[in-house]
């Protein structure tokens, strides 16, 4: 970033002495990078302006050149990974699933420890009177009070939540205004925090992680209830890549980011950037479950 | 009475019987109270949510201390650049659509070309196309370029550059057409072929207005590149959006302050040309018989100017190259294969009855959303332009005599960095923040898009003030008339109707911008385009942007009549 600031100066000093800067070509055969992409819905602004880390380990490990493409909205994502823009992306479990019905062999090929097993809250403000439960049919207590979601394609703070609602047969007309949109898991938070909305649901990671850092204030927020397992986050491959890189290729891939280790530093702060302890192999069998559930809840047509 | 009638009988820009007048204030208070219901404010359900307000103090004070490490302040220099070059890019791109269709949808063109007649439907024709692409905000546009572009700096470039392409061809349609005709007859009559003609009289009379609109219009590109940031182009809009779905405050402060600086450096350097050009703020909005606009040709050198343009000139195939747009992607084979997919997955729109019922009531939602907008931004507007307009009719002259120096820079600049720090901040932003001291309903996304607006609105309306001529004042005040009464009686009537041209103007920009404030708070046509761009559903998305269209052309419909009762 620094260095093409550093070039513009030096284009903008050229064009104004009069001189021509013409772009310099690479000589010979230039090799196609393979592009990464990642949408986290944690602190996104951490992993978009760090990605450097992840793009050189991968590029050493696979001895291609690797570029990292920030991308942050959900649909631009799916559709750059759809027109083949993006080789290998991070996406949720909804959005994964998005973006491999629309890229015919695309696969998913590797996620967190923790995405076996991911889990929602449901939160309240102490003001609305809700109690805790823990059987899912507590869900019907919710029923004329103010909701919130987080994000529209968001897993864990959109389709999983709204599944178990339905389960509980508590639909969205049940609550007492519109079921909002905060945007993320952050914000549903703070918006429930404050009062705005008395319920919100989102992604448990990130729930603990801002309980750890003292971000919430727990006199004002109480969690109801921790949802059942699902599968969420996972990293997807374009069939692009086995066709463009060879086809030892993708296994490379699952290899490096398998290999990446906790007690190597430089690596460590690659799976923190993705809150992860370590990454494990996925397929795109675990993932039938959110299809369906999305098929029902209409976001996938 | 008798006086006040007569004085209003000798200014001719009054035509229109109070009946009429009176007919559209009371509309206009219908409206406003109607929408007012749709928000619930008579409904007795709790509004103000006092839960909220230490929220909205932390994210205040995180002002005092804004994220300031050198590496962030070297991420915020980047995208403040890369921000600018997409102005540039977008605002130089639209400036040529816009000559273009500018001077093939005027008038006077085809009246110099054909004057037998069929030139009229191609008039018609290019008129009716233009207006289409000036119904869709410059965020849907984004969309569908990443669809057939992909990843490319060119989808924020087009998405800035169609939309407002098309606004530039109208505004320069008309300037074309109000041009004094006088030259091109003298020319035709000489024996000139119609388009040297027109070439050597209409186009070169009119080039200080459409230089001086142009600059208005890379004020609003930076807005738009900031909003696109999100959609893959970059920026300051998109490393705001990344802090702010994390709520780190004091990084969004960061990137508030640099689009703060950025936009108002744009702003002043834009307005201080648009003055030496003799254009006033906003040419579609201003009465040309009243303003001081294309009375005075600037053909005298004028150092600022010719040093702007070839700064302007430098900066533009700079921009290309620091956003990095390749013209060669935008032609590419598989640009052309996914516009194809694209429109086929669109046609034929979406047409079950559950949606066409749901987008109907959030059709309604979102007019009621817009009139309160700018209801909170004209009110507002009106509080804010005084203080903050630089000339002898306020603070500074007229009801200034004693000249207070002090008084003026304590009053003004304050009032003007709010009113930029208003339109800064983005609209989504701003309906969080309020979200946080609101109930949920269409009320904190209509009073966000109203404090957006205001920011813009307030500055239109300084520089309406600004524009006044300064003689009457002189003359009220030459005869012993008090401050009040030279406000009251020479400044108010004079800036009211180019006021209320302006409010309208940003009322219809405004239901355009509904798409932006939709998602938070769950109100309006935004909200369920929202939905269905996260569903892929593209016929849903067309029939969603059908209600849309329709409801902007009906706002610029009412526009029209409204304008014509103002005359």
């Amino acid at each position: 970033m620094l260095k093409k600031f550093l070039l513009l100066l030096l284009g903008a000093s050229l064009l104004l002495t009069g001189c021509s800067a013409t772009p310099t070509e690479k000589a010979g055969v230039v090799q196609r990078p393979l592009v990464i992409s990642a949408i986290p819905d944690q602190d996104p602004e951490k992993l978009q302006r760090l990605y450097d880390s992840l793009a050189s380990y991968l590029s050493t490990e696979l001895g291609v050149p690797v570029i990292y493409e920030p991308v942050v909205d959900y649909t631009a994502s799916v559709t750059a990974f759809k027109v083949g823009d993006l080789d290998l992306v991070w996406y949720g479990g909804l959005t994964g699933v998005q973006a491999r019905l629309q890229v015919e062999g695309a696969q998913a090929i590797v996620q967190r420890d923790i995405d076996a097993a991911f889990h929602s809250v449901f939160i309240a403000n102490v003001n609305s009177g809700l109690e805790p439960f823990s059987d899912i049919q507590g869900l019907q207590t919710l029923k004329g009070h103010t909701f919130t979601f987080g994000s529209d394609s968001s897993t864990s703070g959109r389709l999983m939540p709204q599944y178990f609602l339905k389960q509980a047969g508590v639909t969205l007309a049940d609550f007492s205004a519109e079921a909002g949109f905060s945007g993320s898991h952050d914000k549903t938070i703070k918006l429930v925090e404050s009062g705005t909305y008395d319920v919100g649901a989102l992604n448990e990671q990130v729930w603990e992680s801002r309980l750890a850092v003292g971000e919430v204030d727990t006199s004002k927020v109480i969690v109801l209830w921790r949802t059942p397992a699902y599968f969420d986050y996972h990293w997807v491959l374009n069939p692009n890549v086995a066709k463009d890189f060879g086809a030892d290729m993708p296994e490379n891939i699952t290899q490096a980011l398998l290999k990446l280790n906790p007690n190597v530093p430089e690596q460590k702060a690659i799976l923190d950037l993705f809150g992860a302890s370590k990454f494990i192999t996925t397929e795109n069998a675990n993932y039938a479950e959110i299809e369906a559930i999305a098929r029902e809840i209409g976001k996938i047509k | 009475m008798q006086l006040e009638t007569q004085l209003h009988a000798d200014r001719a820009v009054r035509y229109s019987s109070s009946n009429v007048r009176w007919s559209w204030i009371a509309a206009v208070a219908a409206l406003i109270v109607w929408s007012l219901i749709q928000a619930g404010i008579f409904s007795g359900r709790t509004l103000i949510n006092a839960g909220g307000w230490t929220l909205l103090l932390s994210f205040a004070q995180a002002a005092l201390h804004p994220q300031l490490s050198p590496a962030f302040l070297i991420l915020t220099l980047d995208s403040a650049l890369i921000t600018l070059g997409y102005a540039i890019c977008g605002t130089s791109l639209s400036l040529m659509i816009g000559i273009i269709g500018g001077v093939l949808s005027s008038e006077i063109w085809w009246q110099a070309m054909s004057p037998t007649s069929h030139g009229r439907g191609i008039w018609w024709t290019i008129r009716a196309g233009l207006s289409m692409p000036r119904a869709i905000h410059e965020v849907i546009w984004g969309i569908f370029f990443v669809n057939i572009l992909g990843l490319n700096p060119w989808v924020a470039i087009l998405a800035i550059a169609i939309p407002f392409g098309a606004i530039t061809a109208k505004v320069f349609s008309e300037i074309l057409d109000e041009m004094p005709r006088a030259p091109l007859r003298a020319l035709l009559n000489n024996g000139a072929s119609p388009f040297a003609a027109f070439f050597y009289s209409i186009l070169p009379q009119s080039i200080p207005n459409i230089l001086s609109y142009t600059f208005y219009r890379l004020e609003c590109s930076i807005r738009s590149a900031a909003v696109l940031g999100v959609i893959g182009a970059g920026g300051l809009g998109y490393q705001l959006w990344l802090s702010f779905q994390s709520l780190r405050y004091d990084e969004m402060w960061t990137f508030i302050f640099a689009l703060i600086v950025l936009s108002g450096a744009v702003d002043i350097w834009s307005s201080q040309l648009r003055r030496r050009f003799g254009g006033t703020a906003r040419l579609e909005a201003v009465n040309c018989q009243s303003a001081s606009f294309m009375t005075k040709p600037v053909y005298r050198r004028d150092r600022a100017v010719t040093l702007s343009l070839i700064v302007i000139t430098i900066l533009i195939p700079l921009s290309y190259w620091y956003v990095q747009a390749d013209f060669g992607t935008l032609f590419a084979p598989r640009a052309a294969k996914l516009f194809v997919s694209v429109i086929s997955d669109s046609f034929p729109p979406a047409l079950d009855t559950a949606l066409i019922k749901e987008l109907s009531h959030q059709t309604v939602q979102t007019f009621a959303i817009s009139i309160l907008a700018i209801t909170v931004a004209g009110i507002g507007g009106l509080l804010f332009s005084f203080p903050a307009a630089q000339n002898r009719l306020t603070l500074t002259g007229v009801l200034n005599p004693k000249n207070h120096t002090a008084l003026t820079l304590l009053i003004l600049v304050p009032t003007r960095l709010l009113l930029l720090t208003f339109r800064a901040i983005p609209a989504s932003v701003w309906a969080l923040l309020l979200l946080f001291v609101l109930f949920p309903g269409i009320l904190p996304g209509a009073i966000a898009l109203g404090i957006y607006t205001l920011g813009i609105l307030g500055r239109l309306m300084a520089e309406v003030i600004e524009s006044l001529d300064e003689r009457p004042l002189i003359a009220l005040r030459s005869c012993g008339a008090s401050g009040a009464q030279i406000f009251f009686y020479g400044v108010l009537p004079r800036a009211m109707p180019l006021f209320l041209s302006n409010i309208l103007y940003r009322w219809e920009v405004s239901v355009r911008e509904t798409v932006i404030i939709g998602v938070v708070g769950a109100a309006g046509l935004g909200r369920v385009l929202a939905e269905q761009l996260s569903n892929f559903d593209y016929a849903g998305m067309t029939t969603t942007l059908l209600f849309f269209i329709a409801l902007t052309v009906f706002a610029d419909v009412i526009g029209v009549f409204a304008r014509r009762a103002l005359q």
